[in-house]
């Protein structure tokens, strides 16, 4: 669904005047944006723009400093058993012997306490993750001995297993070789258009969404901004957000965000690491 | 009551018990803890608590009791301070090199109990009396309650902890929650199999069992199984063969472990 045919429906994520942060700074403030239902947000910018910082908020563990944050028309910590998170995983132990039904039968309910004796209920809702990411074939294998785009459809798979309504992706192309990142991308969106679930894709580059996710929120300088990839991610836009001049190419369908000379990905960590 | 040949003395009665109420317990738990790697911490806890028993000893206090504290104690100190997985290593070894340093000045100023302190760092399961049997068997079941209970939330936090984080599991309190209940099955096992031992049932049984099964149920039974009968084996060999039953466990131990790792399953490397 694109966001013209969603306007009216109530919203999936709605964040208003937003400033959030860890420390005493925020890391963004006054960012604003809605997320329709059955759609795929990107979310990029470089390195410490609060990426993970609005994810914390958006999954109520944080608390805004300013601003409003309604999931599904909720408060975020009312909201959690409709959100799903999938982590980075490059934070999972990679020699854990387990099967992967069991990576992702551990998140079904993982909140209550005792054991899980709904044993029927548990292999039901393991297979139908399972299945939503075409990753039947990884319930026998040891998660050790499983590929980056495997590991990823598996972590997609737990963060399914509680049949949530919108999913949030953080970095799930990180560490990923550019046929895996394609998967993974198709993966996102195949969960969007067959089962109508609202993805926030967070990653340093939009370029193998393009054509793919509605809308990118591009965060950088403490602020954000949300519209189609092909209004935001521009000379004009971006140098408005980071306060110096900025150029975008493009090339083959493809972006690139330049600065000074150097070009970057769509995503200009690298050359502000190296100033 | 017409027991068996090796059941027929009280003290063999009494090690068979706890033997197994230990094994039971502390096999579950460890699975635990070789699915968290932190062997080390398991291994850690016992050794110091035996300073926390010579310690108590020194005072007049049971060496049991002054074990349980002062395993609890290292628990909390231990989720809280170090607990970043980088520095965990760090935090748990100095807190041993002091618990041990600790340990051998009790030794030093009451030496009469030399004998007594040998008991609690290899173990002295023939030794153990009635009241002490059902402390043990008392505090093992309580551990395998406390693990019923916190299992999905302390199988998620093991497994995936940013996951357990960002959908609400409070990983702190579910970690310090997970090192009492280790606290409280080491300490009882420390007079059967000895503080320098925990290995032979925390993590032989739970190791091998997770070479052998990539099931947590399945996994988790297994564990048990070769726990108990490693015990058991332990003792009927003692009391054939006179050697000490934790030379004989920690051989069973051991022969577990290898053959877990040969006849392991190919591609289950890594």
């Amino acid at each position: 669904m694109r966001p013209e045919d969603a306007e009216g429906a109530k919203p999936a994520i709605a964040v208003a005047g937003l400033a959030a942060g860890r420390g005493r700074m925020p890391a963004f403030r006054d960012v604003t944006f809605t997320v329709p239902p059955a759609s795929l947000t990107v979310l990029v910018g470089p390195n410490g723009a609060g990426k993970t910082t609005l994810f914390e908020a958006l999954l109520g563990l944080l608390r805004p400093q300013a601003g409003s944050v309604r999931i599904l028309g909720r408060a975020p910590r009312e909201a959690r058993r409709y959100v799903g998170l999938v982590p980075q995983s490059a934070r999972l132990a990679h020699e854990h012997q387990l099967a992967g039904r069991e990576f992702v039968a551990a998140a079904f309910r993982a909140r209550r306490l005792g054991l899980p004796l709904a044993r029927r209920e548990t292999a039901l809702a393991v297979g139908e993750a399972l299945a939503a990411v075409e990753a039947q074939d990884l319930a026998d294998r040891r998660l050790g001995t499983l590929s980056g785009g495997q590991r990823r459809r598996l972590l997609f798979a737990q963060a399914l297993v509680n049949r949530p309504e919108i999913l949030l992706m953080d970095e799930p192309l990180a560490e990923l070789d550019p046929a895996a990142q394609r998967t993974v991308v198709g993966l996102a969106a195949r969960l969007r258009d067959r089962f109508g679930l609202t993805i926030v894709f967070s990653t340093h580059d939009v370029n193998p969404l393009i054509g793919i996710a509605e809308r990118v929120l591009y965060l950088a300088g403490g602020r954000g901004v949300i519209g189609p990839i092909e209004e935001v991610v521009t000379g004009e836009v971006l140098t408005k957000l980071y306060g110096v001049p900025m150029e975008v190419f493009e090339a083959r369908g493809r972006r690139f965000v330049v600065q000074d000379d150097a070009v970057m990905a769509a995503a200009p960590e690298e050359v502000a690491a190296a100033r | 009551m017409n027991w068996p040949d090796f059941l027929a003395l009280g003290f063999m009665r009494n090690a068979f018990a706890t033997g197994t109420a230990v094994a039971i317990a502390g096999s579950l738990v460890g699975y635990f803890v070789v699915l968290r790697r932190q062997t080390f911490t398991a291994h850690a806890l016992g050794n110091i608590g035996f300073a926390g028993a010579a310690g108590a000893q020194l005072v007049g206090f049971s060496p049991l009791g002054g074990l349980v504290v002062t395993t609890l104690a290292a628990a909390v100190w231990l989720t809280f301070v170090g607990a970043r997985l980088s520095e965990r290593d760090l935090g748990v070894g100095m807190l041993l090199m002091l618990a041990l340093g600790l340990g051998v000045l009790f030794l030093n100023i009451y030496s009469a109990n030399a004998n007594a302190a040998l008991g609690i760092l290899f173990g002295s399961v023939l030794g153990i009396g009635e009241r002490q049997m059902w402390v043990a068997i008392g505090v093992s079941v309580l551990v395998v309650v406390l693990l019923a209970i916190l299992f999905r939330p302390l199988r998620i936090v093991t497994i995936n902890e940013d996951f357990a984080r960002a959908h609400g599991v409070p990983v702190e309190l579910v970690t310090l929650a997970f090192m009492l209940t280790l606290a409280l099955s080491i300490a009882v096992a420390v007079p059967v199999i000895g503080a320098l031992l925990t290995f032979a049932i925390f993590v032989g049984p739970p190791a091998a069992a997770q070479a052998w099964t990539r099931r947590v149920g399945t996994g988790l039974a297994l564990s048990v199984v070769l726990a108990v009968v490693q015990v058991w084996l332990g003792l009927l060999a003692s009391y054939y063969v006179d050697y000490p039953a934790t030379t004989w466990i920690a051989g069973l131990s051991f022969a577990v472990y290898l053959a877990s790792r040969i006849g392991r399953p190919m591609g289950a490397a890594a």
